[in-house]
């Protein structure tokens, strides 16, 4: 079967250092994936290769099978790509519905039932009550679901999320993993990067291990959690365990 | 189009208002004297102009500080077309040189977007700004635009209409259809999108707002409604030179009466352009002497006192954007 997003043979380099070197991933339809490994792994790069602000130097990226990569982010948003970035970009002077609105509006089904779409988003992410609020008077955690919620209205195949939990406390945490665990229940992929094992353990599928921009390992979280060259190269060494 | 009937019913308060706004300025001439009759003419042509401003100023966040490019492009082309081609009578000569002033500002601001609007924030003002400045100096030192000369517009007239009533009446249309344009533009997709780029450009891009097609269709079409405006100022002065029409107090006007108002809504722009003109002609202008300096003052006083303008400073406690 097709995954719904394919990583080829990426490469990227910053000034002669590789950022990513000769990755391939899968990503398949209807998971909750995971991307993890320590600082300057190459994650972030990754996601802006798959969301279009960078161009891979060398290899494919394909969503449903359709080359994305160089396309720009424009267009893979339109292609139903989503992503919430760690610091919350909302838009302050708007309110948290006119926020969640615009991915509405722009997102991949275009302009059909943008009302709907909002107001359900906005419940979804336990929104509702705060509508009508500039969204640049919301506390931290509310940011990251407003994050999620406007990312989920433009109706995308693949939600990119990038460290939703980093700096929120445990029942915050838990209010992401929840929504999470609901986007996903609603057809949405959802491809995470994450410093929080516990939460990474709990929630995904299949996890990814970049090291140095390489992937390392990749499998269900109890064999990569096993997997020696993970516990070498990302929770430290082998002695520490 | 769900989203036209929803944005209509959410400001039919607005709607009625302007209507009802419409109905008393257009019975206004009866009354008014002719000086005031004077003053309001200038009120609606200022407002007019802020408002085509703030199609991109206000809901797309880019500041030109050169807008008078469009108003002096608008009133050379009327004048120049119309003197070439002599048509009758005047109105119609007035028609076609209004529609060529909305068509070489097209043009121009079509061929500027693409290098102009990669410029953001100061960087874009400035270079608006100069776009100003060089067709200013144009207009003076190339002897076939004779700007430094000045050229003379067809006068025109209609039966039963006094001269000054004309300006008045004309603007007032030309007011509220650009009033309504930019209502149809803040509540269509663009406008929503519009006001996301203004927010954060990159980031309304990865949701998927076209910000590169959005921004030029608002610069487009804020720069031909300028050059319309101007080819119409043209004709209410009957004699242009450059110093007329290009003018930067006009394009720090546009900005000043936003920013008064309350930039980014629609009601703003003619609050403060209203405000403003009462201001420097009707109580200020006894006053010849230090006219400039309290027109100053007083504007450092509103802007400190309302930094969202007025409009702002009365919607502050609602929460309600003011449309």
């Amino acid at each position: 079967m097709m995954p719904l997003l394919r990583i080829e043979r990426v490469s990227r380099h910053f000034r002669g250092v590789a950022a990513l070197d000769d990755v391939s991933l899968d990503v398949p339809e209807g998971s909750i994936s995971s991307l993890i490994g320590p600082n300057g792994a190459g994650k972030s790069t990754l996601f802006n290769l798959v969301s279009g602000f960078f161009r891979p130097g060398a290899g494919t990226i394909a969503l449903r099978g359709e080359r994305i990569d160089g396309i720009g982010p424009l267009r893979i948003a339109r292609r139903g790509i989503a992503r919430a970035f760690q610091i919350a970009r909302p838009f302050p002077g708007l309110t948290v519905a006119e926020n969640v609105r615009v991915g509405a509006l722009f997102g991949s089904l275009g302009r059909r039932d943008v009302a709907a779409v909002t107001r359900d988003a906005l419940t979804l992410a336990g929104l509702a009550a705060r509508a009508d609020q500039p969204a640049a008077n919301l506390p931290l955690g509310h940011l990251r679901r407003l994050e999620l919620a406007r990312a989920i209205a433009a109706r995308p195949m693949l939600l990119l999320a990038d460290e939703p939990c980093a700096g929120l406390n445990r029942s915050e945490t838990e209010e992401i993993i929840a929504l999470l665990r609901e986007i996903h229940r609603r057809g949405v992929a959802v491809l995470l990067v994450e410093h929080d094992m516990a939460m990474v353990m709990r929630i995904s599928d299949r996890i990814f291990v970049l090291d140095a921009g390489s992937k390392i390992a990749e499998g269900p979280p109890e064999a990569v959690a096993r997997d020696p060259r993970v516990i070498a190269a990302y929770l430290g060494t082998p002695e520490e365990d | 189009m769900s989203l036209w009937q929803e944005g209509i019913r959410r400001h039919r308060g607005w709607i009625a208002a302007s209507l009802l706004g419409f109905v008393v300025l257009a019975f206004a001439p009866a009354l008014l004297p002719p000086f005031y009759l004077r003053v309001g003419t200038l009120f609606l042509f200022s407002a007019a102009l802020s408002l085509s401003w703030t199609l991109l100023g206000g809901f797309a966040g880019y500041w030109s500080f050169g807008h008078t490019a469009f108003v002096g492009l608008g009133a050379f082309t009327a004048a120049l077309l119309e003197g070439a081609l002599h048509l009758h009578p005047a109105t119609l000569s007035l028609a076609v040189g209004a529609a060529a002033a909305a068509l070489a500002c097209t043009l121009l601001s079509g061929l500027l977007a693409w290098p102009i609007l990669r410029l953001r924030g100061i960087y874009f003002a400035v270079a608006m700004l100069a776009v100003a400045q060089v067709l200013a100096e144009l207009t003076s030192n190339v002897d076939a635009i004779k700007g430094a000369l000045g050229i003379v517009l067809p006068r025109v007239v209609l039966p039963g209409v006094a001269q000054h009533v004309l300006y008045y009446r004309l603007f007032l249309v030309l007011l509220f259809a650009i009033l309504a344009i930019a209502f149809a533009v803040r509540i269509s997709r663009l406008g929503q999108g519009l006001v996301s780029l203004r927010e954060d450009e990159d980031t309304a891009r990865m949701l998927g707002v076209p910000t590169e097609r959005y921004k030029i269709a608002m610069f487009v079409l804020s720069a031909a409604l300028t050059g319309l405006l101007g080819a119409v100022y043209a004709h209410s002065l009957g004699y242009i030179t450059t110093e007329s029409v290009y003018r930067t107090d006009i394009s720090l006007d546009m900005i000043v009466y936003c920013l008064l108002g309350g930039i980014g809504t629609l009601i703003g722009p003619i609050v403060g352009a209203a405000l403003m003109t009462v201001v420097t002609q009707v109580v200020l202008g006894q006053l010849l002497g230090i006219h400039m300096f309290l027109t100053g003052a007083l504007l450092v006083l509103l802007v400190l006192a309302a930094p969202a303008g007025l409009v702002g400073l009365l919607a502050r406690r609602r929460q309600v954007p003011a449309a």
